[in-house]
């Protein structure tokens, strides 16, 4: 296949029968390019289970007030509205993430909980933020999986069966990655740069031309996540950290080590969180 | 034994490690049945969670683990930075409880 052809495909990805009908709502929603809080909380409470997964996932390890946000508007006070933006396509392509690929909603919450811990220990301003990019990172596989299912079926297969890493079974098939598609998709969703590029990035993170931290970060905790054997994204091995990485994250083994235990303590936590009822 | 958050704790659940303050003195001791009245003086307390009897899948050795953690790396183990990440990711389990 074409790869012009395979992303104006992908981009249609929102008039699939198969997609969530919550997703194609707030889809409509999302891409408003002026969108108020209120308006973004009045779409959220008319929907009762968006709300009580919206409440889940703010008091869940990803955040780190578990327990603490007990209503819609606080969480949108704390959390601010690009974040909830991003949490909320989080939620509703959790069982597409599920039916791509097992373990791959974990994947990602695991990568969600790394990029905010790493975000905080380099100082950054919205840690919230950086786990967005965190959560959506592999947006591409789901839209992937959405729009091509028994290709991408076959893919994952390939990967399995003859131990390559996901990204080079998906250029095999479709010449593309899921990094393309994900890029993609955040531009046609209007996600804002700093969610963009980190999507786009976070396996060639020496690209990134606006957020490379963000990016870094994403790129390191996507690594640190498959290091600590946490959900399945695909892959049975960790890749390797792309050399440009090191020096902008800059971290001495004493930080990553800070680092890699507060990930370990928070993953107990959101192993707790993942096998709650919903 | 599984981490519970406290919220989510209910009465009649076994602790499967004993609850300890900052100063390490023990406040609830392992095996107790937790009541109401526990959990409540939990919520009050600087913890978010504590361990409890049951599955969340059976709890692994460290030496596990680390075999586990050996098989994920092996194809990328010699490139830069990689030896770092192992063996940080090897002392954090060492040093983990339990």
């Amino acid at each position: 296949m074409d790869a012009r052809d395979i992303r104006s495909q992908i981009e249609t990805v929102d008039t699939l029968p198969t997609i969530p009908s919550i997703l194609r709502k707030l889809l409509a929603v999302i891409e408003k390019p002026k969108i108020s809080i209120n308006e973004i909380g009045s779409f959220i409470a008319n929907d009762p289970v968006l709300t009580s997964r919206v409440l889940k996932v703010v008091n869940s390890p990803i955040y780190g007030f578990p327990g603490r946000i007990s209503s819609l508007n606080q969480a949108l006070i704390l959390l601010g509205l690009n974040v909830v933006r991003g949490m909320l396509l989080g939620v509703s392509v959790f069982e597409a993430m599920q039916k791509t690929m097992v373990g791959l909603w974990e994947h990602s919450l695991g990568c969600a909980i790394a990029s905010r811990i790493i975000a905080k220990k380099k100082g950054l301003k919205e840690p919230e933020e950086i786990s967005i990019a965190g959560l959506l990172h592999d947006i591409g596989k789901v839209v992937m999986g959405l729009k091509f299912p028994d290709e991408y079926a076959l893919a994952v297969g390939d990967a399995q069966k003859s131990e390559v890493f996901m990204i080079d079974a998906e250029r095999k098939h479709f010449n593309i990655t899921h990094a393309d598609a994900g890029g993609w998709i955040s531009l046609k969703w209007n996600f804002p740069q700093n969610l963009v590029e980190p999507i786009e990035y976070h396996h060639k993170p020496h690209l990134s031309k606006n957020v490379p931290l963000q990016t870094a970060i994403v790129h390191f905790a996507d690594i640190m996540t498959r290091a600590a054997g946490f959900g399945f994204s695909g892959d049975n091995f960790v890749p390797a950290v792309h050399p440009s990485v090191w020096p902008v994250l800059g971290l001495s083994d004493a930080e990553l080590k800070e680092i890699i235990q507060e990930f370990e303590e928070s993953l107990g936590q959101a192993e707790d969180f993942l096998l709650s009822d919903e | 034994m599984k981490r519970v958050l406290i919220d989510r704790l209910k009465p009649g659940m076994k602790l499967a490690k004993p609850v300890v303050n900052d100063a390490g003195m023990i406040l609830i001791g392992e095996g107790t049945l937790l009541t109401g009245t526990h959990i409540n003086r939990l919520e009050n307390m600087s913890i978010s969670s504590v361990f409890v009897e049951g599955t969340s899948g059976p709890a692994k050795t460290k030496e596990e683990l680390i075999a586990e953690l050996d098989a994920r790396f092996r194809k990328t183990e010699d490139e830069p930075y990689m030896s770092t990440l192992k063996r940080i990711m090897k002392e954090v389990i060492e040093g983990m409880n339990g």
